[in-house]
């Protein structure tokens, strides 16, 4: 079992856990389903705490393992709980066509990755040939693009709820980047965007009651309304 | 002599007029005490402040102090120098006859407006102003300029149930804010040459502008100050908000507000932005005549009394301008002399100007007060109810009308002598313009005369033409008193001018290095002369001694006539049709026609005569007549532009789409193309 020593290895399963992540957020782009967003979420969500994990594990950094864990626990379980839990309630299960089409979405999904391989391109120096540079290259590249592709999600899309889903998958995208960049950022940041996220989804979760209520419908294009 | 306390009288000053502030809001629940607090301090404030001034005029050298406030760039400095303590001189007069004409006034206020918002206001407009006169600060002028715009802007909609009120009030912040954005621009320019926000600092760093960067600074600095003081075309927002505001303000306004711009022009054309190229001093040199010349000419066609004098405060900053732009032109051909008179000439007249208009406006309060009408057609006869507001009245008229022996005479003429002296001075196409500008103005002053015959004829002479001159009784005292403080100034400046044209000598030395003072007075101290080779001379003294003369034997001979002839009543000829009454009387509109015709070109008059008639049009049973002249510069120019700006507003507008994903694309597309953006090595 020497290769659980190898950095090498680690930073292969990482780049294979970066790939499927980013896999996942670009399957949720073209998904409709609200519940299947959600547990796509937190597959994701899953992945990261792993990725994390494995960095913990081979840098020997105790206080990752308080990140991952974290994350397991609130972005893999809680809140993707907390979202079924809400559209269980709200029942609405299905987004209505979103402004871009599925098919279109994919690709649109496919150019930012390549945008983001391009931005990460310039943060690559390759008279820095050591592993981990490399390592921080496609990570980066994959954390880029999962920022990207999340904002992208949030302005295509019509419900307030899958609109979180967005804004929570972009999120994943920067804790990917910051992991993979930095080894760990202090202890104390990760917890404070871990309670930023926690808060924003219960404000979020609270406004969409309230959108709901308001206009009949979770869909925030209604709130050009208020233009008037 | 070094030993004045001009800063210390100045700080208790600007103590008065803060403390006022605050105490007539503190008391704004008791109107009578309010009313007692605001006009006391103000007139505490007043009387320190032209002590200060007096002090410092009298002292010769400017006082500086500094202190800092903390903030890089940014610090209390004042600079009390000749041209700060002219100007705190002039506010000091008229601060000091507006408390007093307000403490009768403003008591028609109590029980139904807030006296105490009113003070806090007008506390804040002396103080800022105050500050504005004498800061050396960039940062605290525009401070002090930009409170002044606001505070003018609530006084001036404090009648703010009337629409028409409220519509000035917008169009005059909306120009204040114009020309704050200029100066900030300008100021921000000068300020990257010399890295320092102290006007001082302008002064030597003038050398290193360039022409191109001396050019934009001057334009944004006349467009800015121009704005402020009114020349056309900046000039819209005066004749609306002046008639609006209490009569007070209105004195203030038009008195002082207007010369904070002429107060810029004076402090950054002399001295802050180096030797002006000619064309400048021309171009203010047109500009003023424009000013002086279509000014009278649309006050001659007003019959709102305070609108017909917000016109005329145009054409005296106008003919401020005049002398200014002489002044920059002498200077910059060579003859720092001539300059001098000119700015003397500017200067005198500013506080003239300042004086008699601030006057008349509150001779018009007296008479909006006792009548209730502003509008002219309506009034006649006051002469008899309000003897002493007329004669008050009629000498601010015949020192605006710059008619001899009073101060707006002198200013008028030191800026005619300056002109023709131009004419010699200056070679090529600026040669014929001295006389021309020169020709305008005569023109002007005659204009003013004849606008002013109308406004005191129609006002205060023949029978009261509508029911509100009927039973009216003449104004409170201290109302009087304001008014009869500033009746005073105005013949002593005018009879005694060669007394206090040496006080100039300071502010022509601080600006262009000159002392001209004692040229200009000959003949024992009785002759003003114009200081120059081929010169006119006048004597004012000489002139009033001759009216009075004059005016003996005309008094005996009225007093010996009354006693040897009785007096007899009749009616007026009617022409056989019977029933004449007051209304039949000449009115302003029919005083002004012949003008009309004349500049009917300028006018574009439209009216409108309608005859309701039974069974013959020669004998209507009534008539509906309508005249109005074209707004010319409302419509030709203001118009099309706030068109344009509302076409590009509203084509702005679809970018405010008012939905979520179109706000959440700019910010995405934003980001993507910054980061591709950033790529680039």
């Amino acid at each position: 079992m020497t290769f659980l020593q190898d950095p090498e290895f680690g930073d292969r399963i990482i780049t294979l856990m970066a790939a499927l992540v980013l896999v996942l957020q670009i399957a949720a782009v073209g998904q409709r389903w609200l519940v299947s967003s959600i547990r796509i979420f937190a597959v994701q969500s899953f992945l990261l705490a792993t990725i994390a994990g494995i960095i913990a594990y081979f840098n020997h950094a105790g206080h990752i393992y308080i990140v991952a864990l974290l994350t397991l626990i609130l972005k893999a379980g809680l809140l993707p709980w907390l979202l079924e839990r809400l559209v269980n309630r709200i029942e609405i299960r299905r987004e209505i066509e979103p402004l871009i089409n599925a098919p279109l979405s994919i690709l649109i999904a496919g150019c930012l990755t390549l945008v983001g391989y391009v931005v990460a391109e310039s943060f690559y120096h390759p008279e820095e040939t050591s592993v981990r540079a490399a390592l921080g290259h496609n990570t980066l590249a994959v954390a880029i693009a999962l920022f990207l592709i999340g904002f992208f999600t949030v302005l295509n899309r019509r419900k307030a709820l899958s609109q979180v889903l967005g804004l929570l998958s972009l999120e994943n995208g920067l804790f990917l980047a910051a992991i993979s960049l930095t080894y760990g950022m202090p202890l104390i940041v990760e917890l404070g965007i871990f309670f930023d996220v926690l808060v924003a989804v219960m404000v979020l979760g609270i406004l969409v009651f309230r959108i709901r209520e308001a206009f009949d419908s979770m869909d925030v294009s209604k709130l050009r309304k208020l233009r008037e | 002599m070094n030993t004045l306390p001009v800063g210390t009288i100045f700080a208790l000053s600007l103590t008065a007029y803060s403390t006022g502030a605050l105490a007539s809001l503190a008391t704004w629940r008791k109107p009578a005490l309010c009313r007692y607090i605001c006009c006391g301090s103000a007139l505490a404030g007043a009387v320190l402040g032209g002590l200060a001034a007096v002090f410092g005029i009298l002292q010769g050298t400017p006082v500086r102090w500094s202190v800092s406030s903390g903030i890089p760039l940014f610090a209390y400095s004042f600079d009390y120098d000749a041209l700060a303590g002219f100007f705190n001189l002039t506010l000091a007069i008229l601060a000091g006859a507006v408390s007093i004409y307000s403490f009768s006034y403003l008591k028609e206020f109590e029980g139904k407006r807030n006296i105490g918002f009113f003070g806090f206001l007008f506390h804040l407009l002396l103080l800022s102003l105050t500050i504005v006169f004498t800061t050396a600060n960039v940062f605290l002028f525009l401070i002090g300029w930009e409170v002044m715009a606001l505070v003018a802007y609530g006084l001036v909609t404090f009648y703010h149930e009337d629409r028409e009120t409220r519509r000035a009030g917008l169009l005059y912040i909306v120009m204040a804010h114009i020309d704050a954005g200029c100066l900030l621009l300008g100021f921000a320019l000068l300020m990257q040459v010399s890295g320092s926000a102290e006007f001082a600092s302008f002064r030597t760093a003038a050398a290193q502008l360039s022409s191109g960067q001396q050019a934009v600074a001057f334009v944004l600095f006349f467009l800015g100050f121009g704005i402020k003081a009114g020349v056309i075309p900046f000039h819209i927002w005066l004749p609306a908000a002046h008639p609006v505001a209490p009569s007070n303000i209105s004195a203030l306004l038009s008195g002082i507000v207007l010369k904070a711009g002429i107060y810029g022009m004076v402090r950054i054309f002399l001295d802050g932005l180096g030797i002006l190229p000619s064309w400048a001093g021309l171009l203010v040199l047109i500009v003023g005549v424009a000013s002086a010349v279509l000014g009278v000419l649309y006050a001659l066609m007003e019959h709102d009394l305070k609108r017909l004098l917000a016109y005329h405060s145009i054409e005296n900053i106008g003919i401020i301008l005049i002398g200014l732009g002489a002044a920059l032109v002498f200077r910059v051909a060579g003859h720092p002399q001539l300059a001098a008179v000119a700015l003397i000439a500017a200067m005198f007249h500013t506080l003239n100007h300042a004086i008699f208009k601030c006057l008349l406006f509150l001779g018009a309060g007296s008479v909006l007060h006792s009548t209730g009408t502003r509008n002219m057609e309506e009034l006649g006869g006051l002469i008899r109810p309000m003897p002493v507001t007329a004669f008050c009245f009629l000498i601010g008229a015949v020192a605006i009308s710059g008619l001899p022996p009073l101060n707006g005479f002198v200013s008028e003429w030191l800026t005619y002598q300056s002109l023709l002296a131009g004419f010699g001075a200056t070679g090529g196409l600026t040669r014929i313009l001295f006389p021309l500008a020169g020709s305008m103005l005569a023109l002007t002053g005659a204009l003013a005369a004849a606008c002013f015959v109308k406004a005191f004829a129609i006002t205060f002479l023949a029978l009261p033409r509508g029911t509100e001159a009927r039973h009216v009784h003449e104004a409170p005292r201290s109302m009087l008193v304001g008014m009869g403080w500033l009746t005073v100034t105005c013949l002593a400046l005018g009879l005694g001018v060669t007394w206090f044209l040496p006080a100039f000598d300071a502010l022509t030395e601080q600006l262009l290095g000159q002392r001209v003072g004692t040229n200009l007075i000959s003949g024992h101290g009785l002759v003003l002369s114009a200081g120059m080779r081929h010169g006119g001379t006048v004597s004012t003294a000489v002139i009033g001694i001759g009216l009075v003369i004059l005016l003996i034997p005309a008094v005996l001979l009225v007093s010996i006539g009354a006693r040897r002839f009785a007096r007899r009543r009749g009616p007026t000829w009617d022409c056989g049709l019977p029933g004449l009454s007051e209304e039949n009387e000449y009115t302003a509109t029919a005083f002004s026609k012949p003008l009309r015709m004349i500049f009917s070109v300028l006018y574009q008059p439209r009216r409108e005569i309608q005859a309701v008639f039974d069974v013959s049009p020669y004998f209507p049973k009534a008539i509906r007549f309508e005249s109005e002249i074209e707004p010319t510069f409302e419509k030709r120019l203001y118009v099309p532009l706030k068109d344009l700006l509302l076409w590009f507003s509203t084509r702005m507008r679809a970018i405010q789409a008012g939905s979520i994903h179109a706000y959440l694309a700019y910010i995405f597309v934003t980001l993507v193309l910054l980061l591709l953006f950033g790529v680039r090595p």
